[in-house]
């Protein structure tokens, strides 16, 4: 089954990259948010497996409250995707880890991947460097 | 026969040598009065000897002899001595027969003495201290005639005069030294006598001179005007006034006034007394003036120190009242005892209520612990006190202070007050809180853009398929700037990368992760000495290491799994060398022509770092050398030390 992707991201030439790169490489992608209610609305509206989240978003830096409550209420598998990874040092509860941004196309596959991964409950020995893991 | 003489004796013995010593004539030499009677009484009486003789304690004493050679002899302190004192104008014939006399020196051995007749030299309380007596080697039977003997009590009683008029004497001596002690000490003048109804005043040398009048005048007498002419002039009517007033009433008189002689100006007080007559009229007004130049002086002096102290007083006060600053200060154990208008102002307490350690309770309930530590070191080690607290402005509100205080030392060294202030800093910190938030947003901003420029770039070449490895080639270039930035931007603690550190090999190490191992080893180790980068060297560090480690991957060390890298950064001297050695990887040959990103490189290094870029294609790997001016990688650091 191809996973269902969430992008939450309000800079609208990011969200459209990024889109196109997980469709090119033959995920669906549901839709993308650029704030959190827009997000909570599509969240509720569909089926998503791993939603990318930004930290900033247009509502304010509302990021990291939605990915917690995306990943501990709503099931869903979270990365945080943030030029600003020091906001989540400490890890935040229900999601996986964090990608620094401006990313790498290869970075972001190998993330993904081992999300996906995670969330069928395969077992996987390495996390992709670049993915910083929360604990 | 024994007679207990002792028992008759009418007199106590230690009174009667208390009475002789005071007359102080015991071993004074000889004088003329005194030798004078000894000499006419035994003429007088026709004998050799005759001798004014005092009793001591176990001998007797002449103070003047005629005939006898010697002025003292030794005498047994038996009835002997006392025999001579007992009776008066006793008459010894034969002291040979007289037992009384068989022990004296005089009678038993040289000059053998015979007869004696003597009268008692007494005090006036009847204290016998001696006799004045003629005495003759042969025995007279029939002993002396009528003027014989009556020119012995005349002359006897002329010696005792003698002796009163020399202690007089000698006392009135002792009493004027005494009082002319006691007067210079007491800066004592003068003495006047005015008799008023003659208006005659008859003064002592000393207060002539100080009045400037001649002293013989003064001696002479001379109206009251000579002498209160020499008045200062300010001081004249009230002195007149003064003097009236007690000449009407009588009685004690007390006045301060200047006198002014030669130019010279003196402060005296004149204490006097005027008596009047049945009929009220003033007679006698005398009295003694004191100098009291000295004293005034003093007082004057005191007086202007007092008066300076209250001025700086003062003037503290109107500058402290007029700062914008709040001012306080404290004893040295800390006790608040000032505080100056703008504290009240500002707190809206009542005057008097933050005394002693009442300021803590104005601080924020978080900064009260704090601030309490730092003012105790302060006071314990005489430190200057700092510190940033939020103050409870009358409104409600805390506003955020600096206050700062230091001590004020004393000559010893020792702290003896504390003078303080208070600032508020509350816009300032608002304002800074403000910048620091800004320029969060700013850097934040700036990342995005890195973020929005990739992306643009990504989206553009997906129009041009063609163009997908240049788009690439780019985006991870762009990519490494972000990352480079992400190191020297400004942080605080939320942004701060979560590496922690922000140097060299810390951002190093964030840019050859997509190369480690899966398991997460690096397959670039870094080695030797760490380094700080500024924002003017981002940009070369990343576009430097980039193209070394996208060329190794693509056809060096990192292409296979067997092959790595060890990036050696060495700080020497004033050089910076870092040495990129390729091992294990493929052969390799220098290329044909410099690529892109190799002149890229090379552009960072010589041209915007200033350094050395060295190439070495060696067969089991390649090798790059990077050598360094040591600012190059912070040249902003470097320039602010140096200038």
């Amino acid at each position: 089954m191809t996973a269902r992707i969430l992008i939450v991201e309000d800079e609208a030439l990011v969200a459209m990259e990024l889109r196109f790169l997980l469709e090119d490489l033959g995920y669906d992608v549901i839709g993308t948010a650029g704030d959190a209610r827009s997000a909570r609305d599509m969240v509720r509206e569909e089926d998503i497996d791993l939603a990318l989240v930004d930290i900033h978003l247009s509502d304010g830096p509302t990021g990291v409250a939605l990915g917690r409550e995306l990943g501990q209420e709503k099931g869903l598998t979270v990365l945080f995707m943030t030029a600003n990874p020091g906001m989540v040092r400490g890890g935040v509860a229900g999601a996986i880890g964090v990608l620094s941004k401006p990313t790498d196309e290869v970075a972001v596959e190998k993330a993904v991947d081992y999300a996906l991964r995670r969330r069928r409950g395969e077992p996987i020995q390495y996390a992709p460097p670049e993915l910083q893991l929360f604990a | 026969m024994t007679l207990d003489h002792r028992a008759a004796r009418p007199w106590d013995e230690t009174e009667r040598l208390a009475a002789l010593r005071s007359f102080d004539i015991l071993d004074t030499d000889p004088e003329a009065a005194f030798d004078d009677v000894a000499r006419l009484i035994a003429r007088l009486c026709d004998t050799p000897i005759a001798v004014v003789n005092l009793i001591d304690e176990g001998r007797q004493w002449f103070k003047a002899e005629v005939g006898l050679g010697v002025r003292e002899t030794p005498l047994d302190t038996s009835f002997c001595a006392h025999a001579l004192l007992e009776e008066d104008g006793m008459v010894i014939p034969d002291a040979t027969q007289d037992k009384r006399f068989r022990c004296n020196p005089l009678v038993t051995e040289a000059p053998h003495l015979r007869f004696y007749a003597g009268v008692l030299l007494k005090t006036a309380e009847g204290l016998p201290l001696g006799t004045l007596c003629v005495l003759d080697v042969e025995p007279r039977g029939e002993g002396l005639t009528d003027l014989q003997q009556e020119a012995l009590e005349v002359l006897g009683r002329q010696v005792m005069s003698q002796l009163e008029l020399r202690r007089a004497l000698k006392l009135k001596r002792q009493s004027e030294e005494a009082t002319q002690r006691a007067l210079t000490a007491s800066d004592y003048v003068g003495a006047w006598d005015w008799d008023v109804a003659n208006d005659r005043v008859v003064a002592d040398a000393r207060f002539a001179r100080m009045y400037g009048v001649d002293p013989a005048v003064a001696a002479q007498g001379a109206p009251i005007g000579a002498f209160t002419a020499a008045i200062h002039s300010d001081d004249a009517d009230r002195v007149g006034e003064e003097i009236d007033q007690a000449l009407a009433a009588g009685g004690a008189f007390v006045s301060e006034y200047r006198l002014v002689v030669g130019g010279v100006i003196r402060w005296v007080l004149a204490r006097g007394q005027v008596y009047l007559s049945d009929q009220g009229a003033p007679l006698r007004f005398p009295g003694v003036i004191v100098d009291v130049t000295e004293r005034r002086e003093k007082d004057a002096a005191l007086e202007s120190s007092a008066r300076a102290l209250e001025q700086s007083e003062a003037k503290f006060r109107a500058i402290a009242d007029s700062m914008p600053q709040m001012v306080w200060s404290t004893l040295p154990d800390g006790y608040h005892d000032y505080y100056n208008a703008r504290w009240y102002e500002f707190t809206g307490v009542p005057e008097g209520t933050t005394d002693g350690e009442g300021w803590n309770g104005m601080f924020h309930p978080d900064d009260q612990a704090r601030a309490w530590d730092l003012w105790r070191h302060s006071l314990a080690t005489g430190d200057v006190y700092e510190v940033e607290y939020r103050l409870r402005h009358r409104s409600g509100v805390y506003r955020w202070t600096l206050g700062r205080a230091t001590p004020v030392r004393n000559a010893d060294g020792e702290i003896v007050r504390w003078f303080g202030t208070c600032t508020d800093i509350d816009d300032l910190k608002r304002m800074e809180q403000g910048k620091e938030l800004l320029s969060q947003e700013l850097s934040h901003r700036i990342k995005n853009i890195f973020a929005v420029v990739s992306a643009l770039v990504a989206l553009s070449a997906r129009q041009h398929p063609e163009a997908k490895a240049f788009s690439q080639g780019l985006r991870t270039r762009i990519n490494a700037l972000a990352r480079a930035h992400e190191f020297v931007r400004p942080h605080t603690e939320t942004s701060r990368p979560l590496v922690g550190t922000m140097t060299l090999h810390a951002f190093l190490e964030s840019l050859f992760r997509p190369y480690a191992e899966n398991d997460g080893r690096p397959r670039v180790r870094l080695e030797g000495d760490d380094a700080v980068f500024d924002d003017q060297a981002a940009t070369s560090v990343a576009l430097l290491f980039h193209e070394l480690a996208t060329n190794a991957a693509k056809y060096g060390a990192l292409s296979t799994p067997e092959g790595h890298v060890v990036l050696n950064t060495q700080a020497q001297g004033d050089r910076f060398v870092l040495t990129w050695r390729e091992t294990g990887g493929p052969q390799v040959a220098p290329p044909a022509r410099a690529g892109f990103g190799s002149s890229l490189a090379t552009l960072s290094v010589e041209g915007q770092l200033g350094g050395r870029l060295e190439r070495n294609w060696r067969p089991d790997g390649l090798t790059v050398i990077a050598d360094l001016p040591a600012t190059a990688l912070a040249r902003r650091r470097a320039a602010i030390k140096a200038g």
